[in-house]
């Protein structure tokens, strides 16, 4: 070979040689460093947990805190804010929700997830009634983007939270006082009557001990007693309680209603978009309300979806395409459920799926043909590969 | 050439196993970067039947691109090197030609190399043109005029040398026939530069690339230094409507159309060796398939230590993988900008920023969690306005780091760690553009442990090993030790997106060459 023959004539070859020859001799024995890799994503990202529940706390009378210890003594850490996956198996149906920690991040002996009951709550309701002491999930690692980043959001943040959307910020607030960080947060906690506020009790505490947090609840029907303030966050309330909005991170976490509502607000204040972090919330509770939904598809359509080399499964027009795999037995990898962090990516060969906006599918993945079937709803009959 | 119209298919599909068995698979491709990929699709468009596995659950590796509020950020690609125009087309063009993708993606040539600068101190910007290249740099060192065009006679040379011998093939090729190349091939870049040059800044401007390597100038071959700067001149900077996503699914898309079949969150865990002979792999999921071949785009230090048992690992590779060391990984910081790129005054996609001439010492800090001493930064809405939504732009600033001493880091600690270094880089940009940080709209880092987590290479390396003198194909054989296995990828070539590409494209046809003996 030409190259055999030049690459002798080199100046410097031999020299070279000579110093492979010694590196080889003293070789590093790689075979030590055997499951080095593993072991580093283990402690900071493992693929799943497997989580006992070690203690059930009532919260209130339609929310209770499950606090989920590890099986093998381990917790990796996550950043206030973060949720995990969790699986169950209901009516003979794997299926899966996020869930946000509530716990601070500043120890890791443990998760708190808080759950509250929801009306045809296929998880939380299971959760809330038929889990105890002892029972195990596996769920994933912590997740989410929905966290207080230092390099862009300032000392002043503002959380806007509705209902079970506490939870999140639950953990923020644990955090930034527990810790003494040099943080201002106010909390502005929307419920529907003063029973229904979770954590009530701690929140009015710390806002005691500590100067840096405020929490305000807002009471949307209070009883004709009730001296806080009352209705919803609404422009004029927070323009009242907060003042000059420049500066200020404004995070929103709640119920799908609960956006609808604020954000307009936060526009009329001026608060450019920015400055506005919002957690993911699910699919939409009506797809067919949505924005772009064909009229001419009536939610209750069955479609066919085929899986390449695999069987069809039947798939209604407003289900996620997610949710039918999972009734067919056929569970993909998931974390989010919400249109966000892509792990359900499935490539679309043949037919049409409504993706509503909040699904962030990428540019080239919408050229190709790539849907996130947590958030992907069947127009037509389909063919996928999984 | 006509699409399919002309394929040199496989003369024997299919190679029976010893016990006469017909095996799933002709090939198994393990792993879906840049070699992965290209190695699949060259293969299933010549009829082999092939199954491509992915432990992650889109393809790409390093191809990637991840979304952030209305920002999706380029993970890897700064400039897309080798594929020339369409009327002078470089390597790359025809090998992205053969596999069904230029029609399937669009690019954005860059007219500039790069801008190198010392806050306060120094700056040049270097176009993609010889001549403007040399007429600006003599605008700043005119003492040294002369030394630049000799200095650029010498790369010119070397590297049309180099062409001759080893893209042309020449088969006399001697060290009378090419004194150039076998005088400077694995000379270090620092005694070039030295010998040619006094200005430590001149000198800076010229092997800004050099963290394209992972080297400094001391231990950077001349070779690298002089392909760098003569390829990307000769066949321009690029980058791809849509990223390096858009490359890697277009990719996949061919492979998909030719009857490959991918298959995502399935990772491979061991590679089945009987004979001496590669026969399969076990997927982690316990699965076995059999083949023939596989191809591994995972680093050789996983696919030796890792997927193979023991016995089947040669000596001598033992002794290659342990006398080579890891190459760096890199920190990112991934900005979304609620600005014009204008508007904060950057009007070039790629950026060299120092706070000081000494290269040497920048990289010393690779390995420590101190200020870093430099950092590149690219804007890509600067050469396509689409790459981002409109009235917004994003930036990457990058800093190669090794993994060592993120790994000391305790768990608990890892975040605030990757926020201190994301801060001290962004304050080195803040210097140039005042106002950068108030314009941040989304930010997100990644550092030597991401890498680490997605790619599954030791350090998370995404260059491979380090790439002395003695790692460069000179010296380095490029077969397996173990019949029927493969590699391609940085681990085995050299880095950066055409080398990896390119060596799928050569696994493949080392595969195919075999199946019809």
């Amino acid at each position: 070979m030409t190259k055999e023959d030049i690459r002798q004539q080199i100046e410097g070859y031999a020299e070279i040689q000579a110093e492979i020859e010694v590196l080889r001799k003293y070789a590093h024995d790689r075979r030590a460093d055997r499951g080095t890799v593993e072991r580093v994503i283990n402690l900071l990202h493992p693929k799943e947990l497997n989580l006992t529940v070690s203690e059930i706390i009532d919260e209130t009378p339609s929310t209770k805190t499950l606090r989920l210890t590890p099986a093998d003594g381990y917790l990796p850490p996550f950043q206030a804010g973060q949720y995990i996956n969790i699986f169950v198996t209901l009516a003979g149906i794997r299926s899966s929700r996020p869930y946000s920690m509530a716990s601070s991040p500043a120890q890791t002996a443990y998760y708190d997830v808080t759950v509250r009951r929801v009306e045809n709550g296929f998880v939380s309701n299971y959760l809330l009634d038929e889990v105890t002491v002892g029972d195990s999930f596996v769920t994933t690692s912590p997740a989410g983007l929905f966290y207080y980043n230092p390099l862009f959001h300032g000392k002043h943040l503002v959380f806007l939270a509705g209902g079970s959307g506490i939870t999140p910020f639950m953990s923020m607030v644990r955090e930034v006082t527990d810790r003494g960080l040099d943080r201002n947060i106010t909390l502005i906690y929307g419920s529907r009557d003063p029973e229904d506020i979770i954590f009530k009790d701690e929140l009015e505490e710390r806002a005691e001990r500590h100067g840096n947090f405020t929490f305000i609840p807002v009471i949307s029907e209070p009883p004709p007693s009730y001296s806080g303030h009352r209705g919803f966050i609404t422009a004029e309330l927070m323009e009242k309680l907060l003042g000059d909005m420049k500066d200020r991170m404004i995070y929103v976490c709640g119920p799908e209603e609960m956006y609808r509502f604020c954000l307009p607000e936060l526009d009329k204040l001026g608060v450019p978009k920015k400055r506005v972090r919002q957690e993911v919330f699910g699919p939409p509770g009506n797809v067919t309300e949505e924005a772009g939904w064909p009229s001419e598809v009536s939610g209750d359509t069955a479609f066919e979806v085929k899986i390449r080399g695999g069987e069809t499964i039947p798939a209604r027009a407003d289900e996620p395409l997610m949710i039918s795999l999972e009734r067919a037995g056929i569970t993909i990898p998931t974390s989010c459920r919400s249109g966000e962090c892509s792990l359900c990516r499935t490539k679309l060969l043949t037919g049409e799926v409504f993706q509503p906006r909040g699904a962030k599918v990428r540019k080239s993945d919408r050229q190709f043909g790539y849907i996130h079937a947590c958030m992907a709803y069947p127009l037509t009959n389909l063919e996928i590969l999984l | 050439m006509e699409n399919g119209a002309n394929r040199d298919l496989i003369r024997s599909r299919h190679h029976y196993n010893k016990e006469g068995e017909m095996p799933d698979y002709d090939v198994i491709v393990i792993g879906a970067g840049n070699g992965g990929l290209t190695a699949s699709a060259s293969l299933a468009k010549r009829g082999a039947k092939v199954l491509l596995l992915e432990r992650h659950n889109l393809p790409g590796g390093c191809a990637t691109s991840f979304i952030r509020g209305r920002f999706e950020f380029e993970v890897a690609l700064h400039q897309l090197s080798g594929l020339g125009t369409p009327e002078h087309p470089g390597p790359l063009r025809g090998l992205l030609g053969q596999l069904d993708v230029l029609d399937k993606i669009e690019f954005t040539e860059e007219d500039t190399l790069y801008r190198t600068m010392i806050p306060g101190e120094f700056e040049v910007t270097l176009k993609a043109n010889r001549t403007e290249i040399i007429a600006a740099l003599k605008e700043k060192f005119p003492d040294e005029a002369d030394a630049i065009d000799k200095f650029f006679d010498l790369v010119w040379e070397f590297c049309l040398q180099m062409v001759s011998i080893f893209f042309m093939k020449d088969r006399d090729a001697s060290r009378e026939k090419y004194p150039t190349y076998c005088k400077y091939a694995i000379k270090s870049s620092k005694e070039v530069l030295d010998d040619y040059f006094k200005s430590p800044f001149l000198k800076l401007a010229i092997a800004s690339y050099w963290g394209y390597i992972g080297l400094p100038p001391s231990r950077l071959t001349f070779t690298d230094m002089a392909m760098l700067l003569w390829a990307y001149t000769e066949f321009k900077p690029f980058h791809i409507k849509g990223g390096s996503q858009a490359l890697s699914n277009a990719i996949l898309d061919t492979f998909i159309k030719a009857g490959g079949h991918p298959r995502f969150s399935c990772g491979a865990k061991k590679i089945v060796v009987s004979d001496g002979k590669v026969n399969g792999v076990i997927t982690e999921t316990g699965e076995e398939i059999t083949c023939n071949y596989v191809v591994s785009n995972a680093s050789t230090i996983s696919t030796y230590m890792e997927m193979l048992d023991e016995e089947y690992v040669p000596d001598d590779k033992l002794k290659m993988l342990g006398s080579r060391s890891v190459g760096p990984s890199g920190f990112t910081v991934y900005c979304g900008l609620d600005c014009e790129p204008q508007d904060l005054g950057i009007d070039v996609s790629t950026q060299f920023i120092s706070l000081n001439a000494d290269i040497e010492q920048q990289f010393a800090t690779w390995r420590t969690f101190d200020r870093p001493e430099m950092c590149g930064m690219s804007c890509y809405d600067v050469a396509d306005p689409d790459f981002s939504p409109a009235g917004a732009c994003q930036v990457a600033i990058i800093n190669l780091q090794f993994a060592d001493h993120w790994l000391t880091i305790p768990p608990s600690q890892y975040a605030e760690a990757k926020y201190r270094y994301a801060q001290d880089l962004l304050d080195i940009v803040e210097k140039v553009y005042p106002g950068f940080g108030d314009a941040l709209e989304e930010v997100d880092v990644s550092s030597p442990i991401t890498h680490l987590r997605y790619l599954g290479h030791p350090g998370g390396g995404f260059y491979g090993f380090e790439k002395f003198a003695k790692d460069s194909n000179l010296f380095i054989p490029p077969t397996s030790g173990i019949e029927g296995l493969y590699f391609a990828g940085a681990w085995a070539g050299m880095a950066g997106f055409q080398p990896t590409l390119d060596s799928g494209v050569s696994a493949a046809k080392a595969i195919y060459r075999k199946m019809n003996e």
